[in-house]
């Protein structure tokens, strides 16, 4: 038989086969992606491993497989992971500086970091910051950009407070040390840990002082001109562990116990962890949206303008792009 | 004239390589960025004084943490070569040292001595330690038996055999632990600060790729640290030839 006439029933085959099929098998395949995330494995991750878990990611089509890197935003950029949670003011940076990254959908609605000391000794107005020695990680992220704005706001600048800092994130040692009045954390965080050693805090936070936009989800610009359904599609997965997290944190913090055990190690903790995370993301699970204000990103972006981050040269409507609100 | 040459030469063809990494793979600058690049982001570093600022503080740590360092480990290493007993009492202690990760202890090492430049030279000191003492113990273990026989028949007290025999002579593999010690020392700094610190060129590297994103000044910061570790690598060795050559 010669080879032509081996192929033809071969391609008939191939045609036929899949129609004899049950419909499960020939199902479209789901979507490898990969998320990169910037911290340790933690339970503020929860609504990513509810959303592997629960198969929300699935019935979006996609099998996410969730990594960690110090350098999100290049990452994400250069396409060596598709999505990515990044502080927004890193996006306003990172963008402005030419790399090709946006911000696709809000995670916190609220800014996440604030002014962490003993009760009491918190100043409520942040000119009274003056001659106080503050813990930061460095001159990086959120912290940093958090501490500068609400120095400006007080009518200050880094000079006329003494700046420490703690590059592997170990401010609060620093407090309980007495090395340093006042430290920057995430108010989910910090406190909480601060408040298990024995020490009672009290918070200065930015929202009223200085609205910042917080971490959200981001995205690169080559998978968002070539497939910002896929984009939609990951939000949209996200924002429903998010809301169901919302109702039920219980249901967040098994699915984070599940993966990561470590977590279990102090439940009590995570837990408290995870409501005090809820909040920060709008509360109630009706407030939570991923909607991307520009009347915080407005104001956010005033103020890296004036602290010197960013030259203004990139509007923020090319920093964003609000995957939730894209139409079908 | 010839060496000066070959190393122009070496350099001149890494660049061209580099250059030609970048052009075939189409990489863009905040992955890797072009050799012109960085020359033009160093020039300006160093035009604001950026550079400056932050080498001045990591050159002063290097150079107290091998001072501190290299001392403690030449007068270790000499007891240990000296004594078998206080190399078995010791030596577990200083090989555990070692064998702790410093990216580990160092930010408990801040902690505990405050923060500040003391717990910078400290940590910098550590890493440099272990490769002096080793190689001061086996220097002075190296000495001839016959010579040391000889300065003991000849009335020599302990303290003038240990300086001018078992020292001089160890001085060939104590210059050896120095140039290792040296580039240690570098990296020390190095993770000395991102421990904790405000400024040097550990904290531009954060500063650089977590701040501003901005790999060609990371690059910049890296090159520096290079430059300093060749410079400091290069001084051991001049002295080295000097001093091992009129020992």
């Amino acid at each position: 038989m010669s080879p032509r006439r081996l192929l033809l029933p071969l391609i008939a085959l191939v045609l036929v086969l899949p129609g004899c099929l049950p419909s499960s098998s020939v199902s479209e395949p789901l979507r490898a992606v990969k998320l990169l995330l910037g911290f340790r494995p933690d339970v503020q991750f929860a609504p990513f491993y509810l959303a592997q878990e629960a198969g929300y990611f699935a019935e979006a089509g996609l099998e996410v497989t969730i990594e960690h890197s110090a350098d999100v935003l290049v990452l994400v950029a250069d396409g060596r992971a598709d999505f990515g949670v990044a502080d927004a003011t890193d996006v306003m940076i990172a963008r402005t500086s030419g790399i090709p990254v946006k911000y696709i959908s809000t995670l916190y609605d609220r800014f996440p970091v604030a002014l962490i000391g003993p009760a009491g000794t918190v100043p409520s107005d942040p000119a009274e910051l003056a001659g106080l020695r503050i813990g930061t990680p460095g001159e990086f992220g959120s912290s940093w950009h958090a501490l500068l704005a609400l120095l400006e706001a007080g009518g200050l600048t880094r000079d006329d407070v003494t700046i420490r800092a703690y590059p592997q994130f170990n401010q609060v040692e620093g407090l309980l040390n007495g090395d340093v009045d006042l430290i920057t954390g995430f108010r989910s965080n910090e406190p909480l840990r601060l408040e298990a050693q024995g020490m009672s805090v009290d918070l200065l936070t930015i929202d009223e002082v200085a609205p910042l936009p917080g971490p959200g989800l981001i995205a690169g610009d080559e998978l968002l001109s070539s497939d910002p359904a896929l984009a939609t599609a990951f939000a949209a997965a996200t924002l429903r562990a998010q809301q169901t997290i919302a109702a039920d944190p219980q249901v967040g913090l098994d699915a984070a116990v599940a993966a990561v055990p470590a977590i279990a190690e102090d439940r009590e903790t995570a837990l408290a962890v995870l409501e005090a995370t809820i909040e920060l993301w709008g509360g109630e699970p009706g407030a939570i949206s991923g909607f991307i204000d520009p009347a915080v990103w407005g104001p956010g972006y005033g103020a890296l303008e004036r602290l010197g981050f960013i030259d203004g040269s990139v509007p923020p409507g090319d920093m964003v792009l609000d995957v939730l609100a894209l139409p079908d | 004239m010839r060496r000066l040459a070959t190393t122009l030469l070496s350099l001149a063809a890494f660049l061209v390589a580099w250059k030609l990494l970048t052009v075939v793979t189409g990489t863009p600058d905040y992955i890797l960025p072009a050799p012109e690049v960085v020359a033009e982001r160093a020039l300006r570093a160093i035009g604001s004084g950026l550079l400056w600022e932050h080498t001045a503080v990591t050159i002063s740590e290097i150079l107290l943490g091998l001072a501190v360092g290299a001392t403690s480990a030449v007068a270790v290493g000499t007891a240990l070569g000296k004594s078998v007993v206080i190399e078995r009492v010791l030596s577990p202690y200083i090989v555990a040292a070692q064998s702790v990760p410093i990216l580990a202890l160092a930010p408990l090492l801040d902690i505990w001595f405050g923060g500040g430049l003391l717990a910078r030279v400290l940590i910098c000191a550590l890493i440099v330690f272990f490769p002096i003492a080793i190689a001061t113990m086996v220097g002075i273990r190296a000495a001839d038996p016959l010579l040391r026989e000889m300065f003991r028949s000849l009335g020599a007290t302990p303290g003038q055999i240990t300086a001018r025999l078992e020292i001089p002579s160890a001085l060939p593999v104590l210059f050896g632990g120095l140039r290792v010690g040296v580039t240690l020392a570098v990296i020390g700094a190095v993770v000395a600060e991102w421990a904790g610190a405000s400024s040097g060129l550990g904290v531009l590297i954060n500063i650089a790729d977590q701040g501003l994103f901005d790999t060609p000044l990371m690059f910049v910061a890296l090159a520096t640290l290079a430059v300093i570790g060749i410079g400091l690598h290069g001084l051991v060795v001049s002295i080295e030839r000097r001093v091992v050559a009129t020992s």
